[in-house]
């Protein structure tokens, strides 16, 4: 009993991660109809300027985390900007355009940063609490908070305000948007831009729990992607479910199946997938390519 | 505009193929000049993993091969000729490795420094016998002896070596008998669960808890709750520098007070750095290498790394370096031979190094002692009682 709550503890605050990781990933897809290849790279990058902000700069760490999502939110911007002339003209060649940028900011990481990575000290000292033989790292309840609080914002963002409603719409039909006088490239862009922020988001807080390494995002973007299809591919509540589950899966194949656990993680994903393939919550269903 | 932009894109999605291509086009036709004659200068490969999750094993290897062959190009490199390193990233891939074999036969290299990762070297190690350049790996799988190239050479110990020491050290000098045991399932990790069991089990230690994880994996609260459960004295953990960190950071958050024991890995700065210090305290380690401040050797090779590197050296650089050290010290015991003559130079070759006295036998390997340290107060130094 102590192993498996103790298990989902530690999968949870992975989860959680992982959930802010597959909210970029919907974003960019529910508002572009595009999968961003790049993303697990826009995390590492987004774990580089929080941990050099924090570990160089000396800044406290929650104002390294407000530097690196403003900084990373940038280069989503400058992602989508040198993308924008393909969206609607060939939609395969701005799916490999993101691969290509996943490649080059792995590069420049490596050039700039070095190729070892840095470990990154818990931002919140102290022990872990001790709840009847359960521990739960403060830090963990912190990263939880943290992703709780992100995803609220967004989805108010995304109901609540003119311009998120003008982003649903580009959703739904883009050519209609363009008719009633929304900025489809400007709606697309903010959209990298918040995928990208939220990239930082996740890579920010992951970095004292891991390690930040410029090899970092291909483990983070792959399990995030597949929480992005779990909970339903373009939907935000679904990719919140989706990152938990896929922690806490994790957690749990680790346990059971030991060397085998990555493999019974992604059968049980894709036994999921299969019956059900528009994911958790996904009734809304984007096609754009 | 749009073509502009669509050229644009072209570029950075060839920069993926281009990768992949470059490694992979090795004409046999390119020109095959021999490097030995003449007298332009002498080209030596470094292969390791410049990217992905073992750059850094890479990078340290690539500093430890780049200062010895400073030093000898400082001195007027080998039989009057300069020494010339080819860098070659294999990203950690045996796939990519055998076609980096192909490519360093064809461009006219006459003996290769790497790779780190065992499983790469043992992949590429039929062609290079084939094409008969003799390799000193960084590597310590026992698979690279069962190989029996003639042309492979060890720069350290086999992990048989550093599991053995390291159950000896426990078992008969500490008598802690209750031990958990917890590896990763990739090429490193399963060699070391192999050896440390071997090495148990002939001391009739049976472990109380044998747990296997992916090379993937980042959280560990399953399997280290229920080795919290077992009690254990001591746990040995077979895995990389990062993720052994991560265990062992894990481990002290679910409030296991037990030490840790292992191999190379968790000597090095960046398993102290992962875990943190104070989490890492106690941690006993079986290594050729144990400190930069071992004898005047050392301390004269680490002031001499960080004066050209600006970073502390650490094992891996420690070992690279001695391995370059011993093929440059063949290259011009045998008269700057290649092929068959050079692997004989390299095995005849007596070289007191770093990690010490190298005598290599028919296996290529030329070290059979590990020392064993503990960390204390964030640093490796050697125990007292070993």
């Amino acid at each position: 009993m102590q192993v498996t709550i103790q298990t989902f503890i530690g999968g949870l605050s992975l989860g959680a991660i992982y959930a802010l990781v597959a909210m970029g990933f919907s974003l960019v897809y529910r508002t572009m109809g595009l999968v961003n290849f790049a993303h697990g790279n826009v995390v590492m990058i987004g774990a580089y300027f929080a941990s050099t902000f924090y570990l160089s700069a000396k800044l406290p760490f929650a104002a390294a985390m407000v530097i690196a999502l403003v900084v990373t939110g940038l280069i989503g911007i400058v992602i989508e900007r040198v993308l924008r002339p393909l969206e609607n003209k060939d939609f395969d060649l701005m799916l490999i355009g993101t691969i290509g940028f996943g490649i080059v900011l792995e590069a420049l990481a490596i050039i700039i940063w070095g190729a070892t990575g840095r470990a990154v000290p818990s931002p919140v000292p102290g022990a872990p609490l001790d709840v009847f033989g359960i521990r739960i790292r403060t830090y963990d309840l912190v990263v939880l908070a943290i992703a709780a609080a992100a995803t609220a914002v967004l989805v108010l963002f995304l109901q609540r305000t003119k311009r998120g409603a003008a982003m649903q719409a580009v959703a739904m039909d883009h050519q209609a948007a363009t008719a009633v006088g929304i900025h489809v490239g400007r709606s697309n862009s903010i959209a990298f831009m918040i995928g990208a922020g939220l990239a930082a988001l996740a890579g920010g807080l992951v970095g004292p729990l891991l390690y930040v390494s410029p090899a970092m995002g291909g483990t983070l973007g792959i399990k995030g992607f597949a929480a992005a299809i779990l909970g339903g591919f373009g939907s935000i509540p679904g990719a919140i479910i989706g990152g938990l589950c896929i922690g806490v899966l994790d957690g749990f194949t680790a346990g059971h199946f030991q060397g085998y656990s990555e493999l019974v993680t992604f059968l049980v994903f894709t036994v999921i997938i299969m019956v059900r393939p528009t994911g958790i919550f996904g009734e809304r269903t984007v096609n754009r390519a | 505009m749009s073509l502009f932009a669509r050229r644009r894109v072209a570029i950075l999605s060839t920069v993926a193929a281009a990768t992949i291509a470059l490694s992979a086009c090795s004409a046999p036709g390119e020109d095959e000049e021999s490097s030995s004659s003449g007298d332009g200068p002498i080209k030596i490969a470094v292969v390791n993993a410049q990217s992905g999750q073992l750059s850094s094993l890479g990078a340290w290897e690539l500093k430890g091969v780049k200062l010895a062959v400073d030093e000898w190009n400082k001195a007027g490199g080998v039989g009057g000729r300069q020494i010339e390193l080819g860098v070659f990233d294999d990203q950690g891939d045996p796939t990519v490795g055998t076609n980096l074999a192909r490519k360093i036969a064809s461009e006219g290299y006459v003996a290769m420094l790497g790779t780190a990762e065992s499983a790469v070297t043992i992949a590429m190690a039929p062609i290079l016998q084939q094409e008969e350049i003799p390799n000193i790996t960084s590597g310590q799988s026992p698979g690279l002896v069962a190989v029996k190239s003639p042309f492979l050479f060890l720069n350290g110990p086999t992990s048989t070596t550093y599991d053995e020491t390291l159950a000896k050290y426990i078992v008969d000098t500490k008598g802690i008998k209750s031990i958990a045991v917890i590896t990763n399932n990739g090429s490193y990790g399963k060699g070391e669960h192999d050896a440390f069991l071997k090495a148990l089990s002939s001391r009739g230690v049976t472990p109380v808890a044998d747990h296997a994880v992916t090379t993937d994996q980042k959280d560990f609260s399953a399997a280290l709750t229920s080795i919290r459960q077992k009690n254990p004295q001591l746990i040995f953990v077979g895995a990389e520098e990062v993720q052994s960190g991560l265990i062992v950071k894990q481990a002290r958050d679910l409030g296991i007070k037990a030490p840790f024991a292992g191999a190379a890995p968790q000597g090095t700065p960046v398993f102290i750095d992962t875990a943190g210090a104070a989490n890492a305290e106690g941690t006993i380690v079986s290594s050729p290498y144990l400190s930069n401040e071992i004898s005047d050797a050392s301390r004269t090779f680490a002031a001499a790394y960080k004066a050209m590197h600006g970073e502390d050296a650490e094992m891996h650089g420690a070992k690279a370096y001695d391995g370059a050290q011993i093929m440059l010290t063949a290259l011009k015991n045998s008269n700057l031979a290649t092929g068959k003559p050079l692997a004989d130079a390299i095995r005849s070759t007596k070289h007191a190094g770093l990690l010490g006295n190298f005598t290599f036998d028919e296996t290529g390997v030329g070290i059979f002692e590990t020392s064993i340290g503990t960390i204390t107060s964030g640093k490796l130094i050697a125990a007292t009682d070993a």
